[in-house]
């Protein structure tokens, strides 16, 4: 043992120098850097799971609104298809309105005629009989002959024109 | 164009420079000279690489003697506190290149070991294995540097009729020297008992070798009237103690197998570069320079490694370890 140089202090003094080797490894290598790897990894674990998060996320409200635009779209054509009906009902209303009122005014308008040829013809009548009473008259009045009644007649006839003409 | 052309003839220059080197430092080395029969002044050779196993003393502090291998070690110790000293002195989370550096030691490591021991285990391990990992893979890097094994006083040996001159390093490769592999050896049984009684409890431990509880089923089997099972139990129960006490022995061998396997081939690289540098001076070592690049590296990984998978059967017990001894 002694002619490759065994010997004990030796052993010990390597054996402090591993120890004092593996303290200070300890304090300054193994101990910073596992724990700054270990923080790293947490923190990419963090991230990740974040970005898987707000992926998730952004993939509901894309359904939500996707959601949001068909509940809007289906609304739009309810209200349309209200409207037009709506629209519709009104037109028949105005339709029927418009026919009403003509119908009314048609009515209005013919009994009004009416009324002015009934005025008329009552008019007429007593125009009438009041020319024949003076005809009556004036035939009465004068003795009659043919000659005279015809002349009579045409008269009365005349002064009626003349009348009808004012 | 030019330019390439211009380091392409720089190459080639230096080429022929390097091959020049290689031929004269061949032809005055002692093969050439013998060879083509020339006279070398010694100035001109490089000496004889003279083996010596014990490292030399080159002080002494009262009894103890201050050698160059424990010298190199504490310059090995203080390079590597700078190194991961200042690496480590502000952590970022997006780190410089000093901090990538530590943690990629770190980490590769740290994953290795996970691999071989498993999540559970790891922190139990990473401290020891890695440090036995960095500190003798530093000395056998550091030995390689020009200033090992080259600077010192120059001392006139005499072996029997030959006379020599020799170098006494002042820094020699630190993994040369027995006491530190031995060091270290004893660290890590120490720390793989340590771990078989501390993580499995003490008595578990001792059963893991000798396996009582098979002897004591053995005897429950003779209390249940069954005599045949209980003489083939109390056989196989004697077999498993001798093979626990061979278990044993061969814990304690590790210490001398750690010992001398990284000794062993530490000493050998040294004399192997040696040798290169005394047959040819120039160019001829610069192989064997890679090469004992790659065995001090390999060397750490397995006296790292080792410690580590006979950690790993020490803290699992001996049936899931199954067919794992050698």
């Amino acid at each position: 043992m002694e002619n490759i140089g065994v010997n004990w202090q030796l052993v010990v003094a390597f054996l402090i120098n591993f120890l004092v080797l593996f303290g200070l490894l300890t304090a300054i290598l193994y101990k910073p850097v596992l724990k700054m790897l270990d923080e790293r990894a947490a923190k990419i674990k963090e991230s990740l799971e974040q970005a898987e998060k707000i992926k998730e996320q952004t993939s509901r409200s894309e359904e939500q609104i996707k959601a949001a635009v068909e509940a809007a779209r289906k609304e739009g054509q309810v209200i349309i298809a209200q409207a037009s009906q709506i629209a519709e009902k009104i037109k028949e209303e105005a339709k029927d309105g418009a026919r009403k009122e003509a119908d009314a005014i048609v009515i209005k308008a013919r009994d009004a005629i009416k009324l002015e040829r009934d005025k008329s013809i009552a008019d007429l009548r007593s125009e009438f009989s009041n020319l024949t009473i003076l005809a009556a008259e004036k035939v009465i009045k004068e003795s009659l002959d043919a000659p005279k009644h015809r002349k009579l007649i045409n008269e009365v006839l005349e002064q009626s024109n003349t009348f009808k003409q004012n | 164009m030019s330019k390439l052309g211009c380091s392409s003839r720089l190459v080639v220059i230096l080429g022929i420079v390097l091959l020049a080197l290689f031929l004269a430092s061949f032809v005055m080395g002692p093969l050439g000279s013998k060879f083509f029969n020339i006279q070398v002044p010694t100035e001109l050779q490089v000496s004889k690489p003279h083996v010596v196993l014990p490292s030399e003393a080159m002080f002494h502090v009262g009894d103890f003697k201050i050698t160059n291998t424990l010298i190199s070690s504490w310059i090995t110790i203080i390079l590597l506190c700078l190194l991961f000293f200042f690496a480590t002195r502000k952590m970022k989370i997006i780190p410089g290149r000093l901090q990538s550096f530590a943690e990629v030691v770190v980490d590769g490591i740290y994953n290795t070991i996970e691999g071989v021991a498993g999540e559970k285990h790891v922190r139990t391990f990473f401290p020891i294995v890695t440090t036995i990992f960095i500190y003798v893979v530093t000395n056998a890097l550091l030995a390689l540097t020009p200033f090992w094994g080259s600077w010192g006083p120059i001392e006139h040996v005499t072996e029997g009729a030959h006379s020599a001159t020799v170098i006494v390093p002042f820094l020699r490769a630190a993994n040369t020297d027995i006491n530190l592999t031995l060091s270290i050896a004893l660290v890590s049984f120490i720390f793989i008992e340590y771990l078989g009684f501390s993580k499995i409890g003490p008595l578990k431990y001792i059963d893991s070798f000798f396996q009582f509880s098979a002897l004591g089923k053995a005897f429950g089997q003779l209390f249940k009237g069954d005599g045949k099972a209980f003489i083939s139990g109390l056989a196989f129960g004697f077999i498993n103690i001798y093979v626990g006490l061979l278990e044993i022995l061969s814990h304690f061998i590790r210490i001398v197998s750690f010992t001398f396997r990284l000794f062993g081939n530490m000493t050998a690289g040294e004399i192997l570069l040696g040798v290169m540098t005394f047959l040819v001076a120039f160019i001829a070592p610069v192989p064997f320079y890679g090469l004992e690049t790659l065995v001090g590296f390999l060397q750490a990984m397995i006296f790292a490694g080792l410690t580590l998978v006979f950690g790993v059967m020490a803290v699992t017990s001996h049936h899931e370890e199954g067919a794992e001894h050698n």
